[in-house]
């Protein structure tokens, strides 16, 4: 009679309030001059000057050691940092990437002189990475991907193509994964390695492709023998799959898989009470949304702990993927249904614009990271189902 | 504290072997029909299951409520067809006003009553589950002054009502006194407020919703890797995959949502902590039904399968004690008396506020 999951609740300690605090109070100062366009981009909007104050501030790498520039603080100190900058739709993209993902990767597996040459760079939000994985027909088939490394003398030489690279053209370094082995027919999962690949580097090319809200976040990126030094393999030789996904796994439960529509809901808030429309359908709704809220957060805590306790909860977190997108993906159709905006974008009207940016842009959020048929494949086969 | 959750985890081992052991279709037909399995509530008694919230001079283990969770969602997974969660939940009621629980099952009301000057209660509960079946029943009761007094009655002083039909055919009745002496009543505790009894019958139901939710995925698991259609069990289609999964989700959430309403109730936030989970898992648990009869096609609605003692525990439940559209209302209406400014705050100070280790 026991659940197939496990969720055992962590308690966040009132020792971290004064953090919160001071994280809330740069934010409000920091935030006012943040259009409701920019704050819609919220984790992948580039803003490199607040991420060099960010890293001023000590909160990015904020658990590394500090003889890599990190600051040796809490995993749970970290997610609190997190969830207000989430709230407040704070530009994380110059830094986000790096924090999240590439530095604890390098961390983890780098060489020593990896993790000395990198983690301070992106500590103090002075380098910027982004992720090379998707290809143009390697999508949620992502073992198939086909762009090659080659080995050379001193090191590799990478051809092929990636796309969907978000933020690539502002970008410092690429994370990308490249097939090292023999073709993908014959050892899908097995010979992909990856690299630490300097944008600048010659043979690299970066064109940014149009989203439909007009802006070029995302990019294609193509290798044309572009040299990578032997040192700039991250980790081994064709394990690259593995190491991927393990980080991919780590990313799937954080704030941001649930709170990327959230700023949305206290502008909202505020629309109602000026039009006097808060009746029984509005009580309802807010009501349900924030009841969700709470449950996924204490879900994501949930992960967090298991995490810190050594655990990897890979069926948990995609759980709370699914649940966190569907949530931010139906938090713009619920305004829509509260409010029934006029189908225009009022320029320096903060709910009109980040209402317009999230209705165009929430159906990326259940197909980035993982799509949800993908993600709902892993929690079946972890539920047994074969 | 880690050997009260050794006494905690005990607690739940033995509800489950016992309940395991015994709960059958017939005890819960016979339930259906009004009448409590003895020899069943003779067990659980000795166990000490009812008491597990109740200080010690009252036999009790003195439990908090994160640590009965495991009993209350359970008595769900199981559909078991005893009123374990009512008279643990009114024992704990009783103990903490310090009046003496007596022996027997305990019904409870959730709507306000009247106390005259005399002590005589008047009022009326639109459905009591297990009244008919209980020896004594709890209620709260207010005086001229406007003071709330902890009540305890004697069903045999009560007129006995005919049992209401409810879609999950468990025993319920209306409660009707008109100047009903008491056998015993103590001014209320400060942690039954303006809602009464509510907030803690609604996290009651929570749990237990919690528990037959993650019962209705185990079964629809096995279903899917056995039944075969198309040379191949019916879960190595994706669709079938994707449903499960989504189900699942529902049922952790429900379960993380449970948990949380009685850490909320243990940290003396009651009422907040029964809004989030109640209108969460009585949401959840209506697309959770939804999904597992789409699973089990025609088999799933039989009398003769197992599942509909689940689906119609859910269906019952979510409505019980506050439905998801009450408390969101009410939620809601709390959020919205303030700027959206203060949301956030809201939520970050929605975790409870002391912790059981
Ligand atoms: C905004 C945005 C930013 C992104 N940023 C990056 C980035 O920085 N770096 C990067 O590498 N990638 C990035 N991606 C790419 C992202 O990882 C892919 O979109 C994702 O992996 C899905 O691949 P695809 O778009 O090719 O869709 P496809 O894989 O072609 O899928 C199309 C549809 O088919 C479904 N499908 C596919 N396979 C199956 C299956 N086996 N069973 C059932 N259904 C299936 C999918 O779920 C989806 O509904 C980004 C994507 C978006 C939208």
């Amino acid at each position: 009679m026991n659940p197939p999951f496990s969720f055992s609740p962590l308690q966040l300690p009132d020792a971290l309030e004064p953090l919160r605090q001071e994280v809330r109070s740069f934010l409000a100062d920091a935030s006012s001059q943040w259009s409701g366009w920019k704050i819609g981009h919220s984790w992948t909007g580039f803003d490199r000057d607040f991420s060099l104050e960010v890293g001023r501030r000590g909160w990015i790498g904020m658990t590394w050691p500090a003889a890599f520039g990190g600051h040796e603080r809490t995993g749970l100190e970290r997610y609190v940092m997190v969830e207000e900058m989430l709230a407040a739709g704070a530009p994380l993209g110059a830094h986000w990437f790096g924090d999240r993902q590439s530095g604890p990767l390098i961390l983890r597996l780098g060489t020593e002189k990896q993790r000395q040459h990198f983690l301070p760079l992106i500590a103090r939000g002075e380098a910027s990475f982004c992720i090379g994985l998707s290809e143009p027909d390697s999508g949620s088939d992502l073992a198939s991907l086909r762009s090659r490394a080659t080995r050379v003398d001193g090191g590799w030489r990478l051809s092929g193509r990636k796309v969907w690279t978000t933020n690539a053209h502002l970008c410092d370094f690429m994370i990308g994964l490249f097939r090292t082995g023999g073709p993908a027919e014959a050892e899908k999962h097995k010979g992909l390695s990856q690299f630490l690949i300097d944008m600048r580097s010659s043979g690299l090319e970066v064109r940014p492709i149009l989203d439909l809200t007009g802006e070029g976040h995302f990019n294609e990126v193509t290798f044309d023998g572009v040299f990578v030094p032997d040192d700039m393999l991250v980790g081994t030789e064709g394990e690259g799959w593995a190491q991927a996904s393990a980080e991919l796994a780590f990313e799937r439960s954080q704030p941001d898989r649930y709170m990327s529509s959230f700023p949305l809901i206290p502008l909202a808030i505020d629309a109602i009470r000026d039009n006097a429309q808060a009746d029984r359908l509005a009580e309802r709704c807010i009501g349900g949304a924030l009841s969700e809220l709470v449950i996924l957060r204490e879900m994501s805590l949930s992960i967090l702990g298991q995490l810190e306790d050594g655990h990897s909860p890979a069926k948990e977190a995609a759980l709370v993927k699914d649940l966190g997108n569907t949530y931010e993906q139906n938090i713009p159709e619920l305004v829509r249904e509260l409010l029934d905006s006029a189908p225009r974008i009022v320029p320096d009207n903060k709910l009109s614009e980040l209402e317009g940016f999230l209705v165009q842009t929430v159906p990326t959020f259940s197909l980035r990271g993982g799509t949800r048929e993908i993600l709902r494949g892993i929690i079946a086969k972890g539920l047994g189902l074969r | 504290m880690s050997s009260e959750m050794n006494i905690s985890e005990m607690l739940a081992e033995q509800v489950n072997r016992l309940l395991g052991a015994t709960v059958n279709r017939d005890l819960r037909v016979k339930a259906e029909n009004g009448m409590l399995d003895s020899s069943l509530w003779a067990e659980i008694e000795n166990l000490g299951l009812t008491r597990a919230m109740c200080s010690e001079s009252d036999g009790g283990a003195d439990l908090r409520w994160a640590e009965c969770e495991p009993v209350m969602r359970l008595s769900g997974a199981h559909a078991a067809p005893v009123p374990i969660g009512e008279t643990l939940l009114a024992s704990w009621i009783l103990s903490s006003a310090g009046i003496k629980v007596p022996a027997g099952v305990i019904a409870l009301a959730t709507t306000r009553f009247a106390m005259d000057g005399q002590g005589k209660i008047s009022g009326r509960d639109p459905g009591v589950s297990w009244l008919n079946q209980s020896g004594h029943v709890v209620l709260i009761a207010t005086d001229s002054q406007g003071h709330d007094h902890v009540c305890l009655l004697q069903t045999s002083s009560l007129p006995a009502p005919a049992g209401l039909a409810t879609i999950d055919r468990q025993p319920c009745a209306t409660l009707e006194c008109d100047g009903i002496s008491t056998v015993q009543k103590a001014p209320a505790p400060a942690s039954t407020g303006e809602l009464g009894v509510l907030p803690y019958v609604a996290t009651l139901r929570s749990i237990q919703m919690a528990g037959a939710l993650s019962q209705i995925l185990s079964l629809t698991i096995e279903y899917a890797n056995t039944r075969v259609q198309f040379g191949r069990p019916i879960g190595k289609f994706q669709a079938i995959q994707h449903l499960v999964a989504s189900l699942a989700g529902k049922a952790a959430a429900a379960q993380v949502a449970g948990l949380y309403a009685a850490r909320q109730i243990d940290a003396g936030n009651a009422e907040d902590g029964a809004a989030i989970a109640k209108s969460l898992v009585s949401r959840y648990a209506t697309e959770a039904c939804a999904i597992t009869h789409q699973v089990f096609g025609a088999i799933g609605v039989t009398d003769e399968h197992s599942l509909h003692f689940y689906t119609r525990r859910l269906w019952q439940w979510r409505a019980e004690a506050g439905s998801d559209h009450w408390w969101s209302g009410r939620l809601g209406k709390q959020v919205l008396s303030q700027p959206g400014s203060h949301l956030w705050e809201f939520v970050t100070k929605a975790q409870p506020a002391t912790t059981l280790h």
